[in-house]
């Protein structure tokens, strides 16, 4: 186990390094110079110091080493629009916002998702099961920014004075509620349909049939052997799904007006603040490939059969 | 219990309906119904995909769910009078009525035409990165399978590596790197993070197939390697090829709709239904069914197709169920 997680876990670097690689050429694609397209001329010998200062005059190799080296210490560089600003400075006030309302949305997800997914199983063909279903596929395919715009207009508009809930910013706990469930409601509906897919596969086990046949109450039954085995499937959907949660936040933090990661980062490209951009790229990229790893750990700890296979 | 055999009953009796269809045809062509040999060279994968798809009443709904979405974006646009780009100031924010069944817009323009118009955009854009994804994917996969060895432990650590990497990030660089948005650099935009699960599947069907004897005899018979790849492993990897492309489709116009709703989209007075579920959420408090009307558009295509991808892989691979 321990050289499983070893090895995993040193796999890691050079996955790392290629999206940082990759990231880093479609940066470089971007046209227009930070500096020489400002609109105050800039005297030749300070354009060369700022090349020199920035390794612009560096090849682009070279410019790549330096950023990894930069990654590395977790020095992003300086922001190229926001004077005195660096791109950890941004981070440090942003992505803390986004980590919460993308793990309340998670927390949310999970606690509504998966005893969904197990309701519906476990009464498969069933009122209940078509209503949860159903509940799931209109919420799969409902776009977020609708969804959010469906609880602001009920919740934050319609129904103010009962519910007292705004209709942007971030802070205090009535301004978490409605963002958090417009943001998980996507990686729920993923969660209850992954659970009740994998329950109902468990339950034709011959395993199941065997405990039914030697007595066990049902309750006992579920809890010990069919819960514990189809949960599996829904820790791996756990990895991908952060996928979602970032994709989501993008939409939610503009429509609630959250100072998150995600409304940063749309800042950032249509701003051409390129040193930040490229920064929220990395560390997106790099939350992605550590939930990975967390999330290949857990499953070898989960299902023995997968510790040989997957290095 | 009781909906179970209804459902059972109902099953049943469609089957019955597409076996007399069966038997009427054999009669139409002079052929004794229950004729064995005759219905056996027509049974092809093909046909009995088709009677298992239309046994299957939610896939049929969402078929023509799905047909009749695709019928109102071609159509509409083209038998109304309205001009969907001339503005009336006079008319605007009309609430739905028999003149504008979906209302106006902030110019007074009429909305049954915008949004058709725009699904046509949203669709059009949504099926072009599709075949893109499904074009890139397939022939990484197959290039991986294929070849296998050395190659294929290479391809597939760098598909292991970006793997679960979200899209949207890599979408705006690229909309960046080329400056602005239309039709080709959006789909290059949804493409470029998009194709993994393709390439990993493909690589898998064509491993799975290439263990299989008739492979093997075309190998022993002298096949070339593009006969045994386009004759006999591609061929076979089209159910599933088809089932993607319904797969892909929603989430990559999903896709475009979040970067048009983030700004990133196509320029007006163009529109695709993101851009106007953009445009109708700035007016949410007081003119709702501007963004409810586009967003239950998405909502429409992402769920017929959701239910024909799940019946077309019902229908072609009834043992497969894990994608």
């Amino acid at each position: 186990m321990l050289t499983f997680i070893i090895r995993r876990i040193l796999w890691t670097i050079p996955v790392v390094l290629l999206v940082i690689l990759m990231t880093f050429l479609m940066m470089r694609q971007i046209k227009g110079n930070p500096f020489r397209n400002s609109e105050r001329a800039v005297p030749a010998s300070i354009q060369r110091n700022l090349d020199r200062k920035f390794h612009l005059d560096k090849p682009w190799y070279e410019q790549y080493a330096y950023y990894v080296k930069g990654v590395a210490t977790a020095d992003l560089g300086p922001s190229l629009v926001q004077r005195n600003q660096n791109v950890n400075d941004v981070i440090k006030q942003h992505f803390p916002v986004s980590l919460k309302l993308g793990a309340f949305a998670m927390f949310f997800a999970i606690v509504v998702g998966i005893p969904l997914g197990i309701l519906s199983a476990l009464k498969q063909n069933t009122i209940s099961d078509y209503l949860s279903m159903g509940f799931v596929n209109i919420g799969y395919a409902l776009p977020s920014f609708f969804i959010s715009t469906l609880l602001l207009y009920f919740f934050a508009v319609k129904w103010r004075d009962v519910t007292g809930l705004p209709t942007n910013g971030w802070g205090g706990w009535r301004t978490w509620i409605l963002p958090s469930i417009a943001l998980g409601l996507a990686p729920l509906t993923v969660f209850a349909r992954i659970t009740r897919g994998a329950m109902l596969e468990t339950l034709q086990q011959d395993y199941i049939r065997t405990a039914k046949a030697k007595g066990l109450r049902w309750e006992r039954v579920v809890g010990l052997h069919v819960l514990r085995n189809s949960l599996i499937p829904t820790v791996t959907a756990a990895g991908p799904l952060l996928g979602y949660i970032i994709t989501g936040s993008f939409i939610v933090e503009s429509i609630f007006g959250i100072p998150g990661i995600g409304k940063y980062y749309v800042t950032s490209v249509t701003g051409r603040d390129y040193s930040v951009t490229m920064g929220i790229t990395v560390l997106l990229s790099m939350l992605i490939i550590v939930a990975n790893l967390g999330v290949d750990i857990l499953y070898g700890f989960l299902d023995p059969r997968t510790r040989d296979q997957r290095s | 219990m009781a909906i179970d055999e209804r459902l059972a009953a109902e099953r049943a009796g469609k089957e019955r309906n597409a076996s007399f269809e069966l038997a009427m045809e054999a009669t139409a062509e002079g052929r004794a119904p229950g004729d064995a040999g005759a219905a056996l060279a027509r049974a092809s994968l093909w046909r009995d995909a088709l009677q298992r798809f239309r046994g299957n009443r939610a896939a049929v709904i969402s078929a023509i769910a799905f047909l009749a979405l695709l019928a109102f974006v071609i159509l509409v646009p083209w038998l109304s009078h309205e001009d969907p780009y001339a503005v009336n100031f006079a008319e605007a924010y009309q609430p739905p009525s028999w003149a504008h069944p979906f209302g106006t817009d902030e110019f007074g323009r009429d909305l049954f035409v915008r949004v058709a118009l725009g699904g046509r955009v949203s669709i059009a854009i949504g099926f072009a990165a599709t075949f893109a994804i499904m074009g890139v994917g397939i022939t990484y996969g197959s290039i991986s399978g294929f070849i296998g060895g050395k190659l294929d432990n290479a391809l597939m650590r760098f598909l292991d590596a970006l793997y679960g990497l979200p899209y949207l990030p890599f979408a705006i660089l690229t909309l960046a790197i080329f400056g602005t948005v239309n039709f080709w650099t959006m789909v290059v935009a949804l493409t470029i993070a998009s194709w993994f699960t393709t390439a990993r599947v493909m690589r898998g069907q064509i491993i799975t197939l290439k263990e299989n004897d008739y492979v093997r005899a075309a190998h022993a018979v002298g096949a070339r390697w593009y006969r045994v790849l386009f004759r006999h492993l591609l061929p076979n990897t089209l159910g599933v090829i088809i089932i993607f492309v319904f797969l892909e489709l929603p989430g990559v116009v999903l896709g475009e709709a979040f970067l048009s709703f983030i700004g990133l989209g196509i320029n007006p007075p163009k529109a695709s239904w993101g851009t106007l579920a953009q445009d109708g959420y700035s007016a949410y408090q007081t003119h709702p069914y501007l963004i409810v009307i586009p967003s239950l558009m998405i909502a429409w295509l992402i769920l017929s197709a959701f239910f024909v991808a799940d019946g077309l892989r019902d229908a072609l691979d009834p043992r497969a169920r894990e994608y």
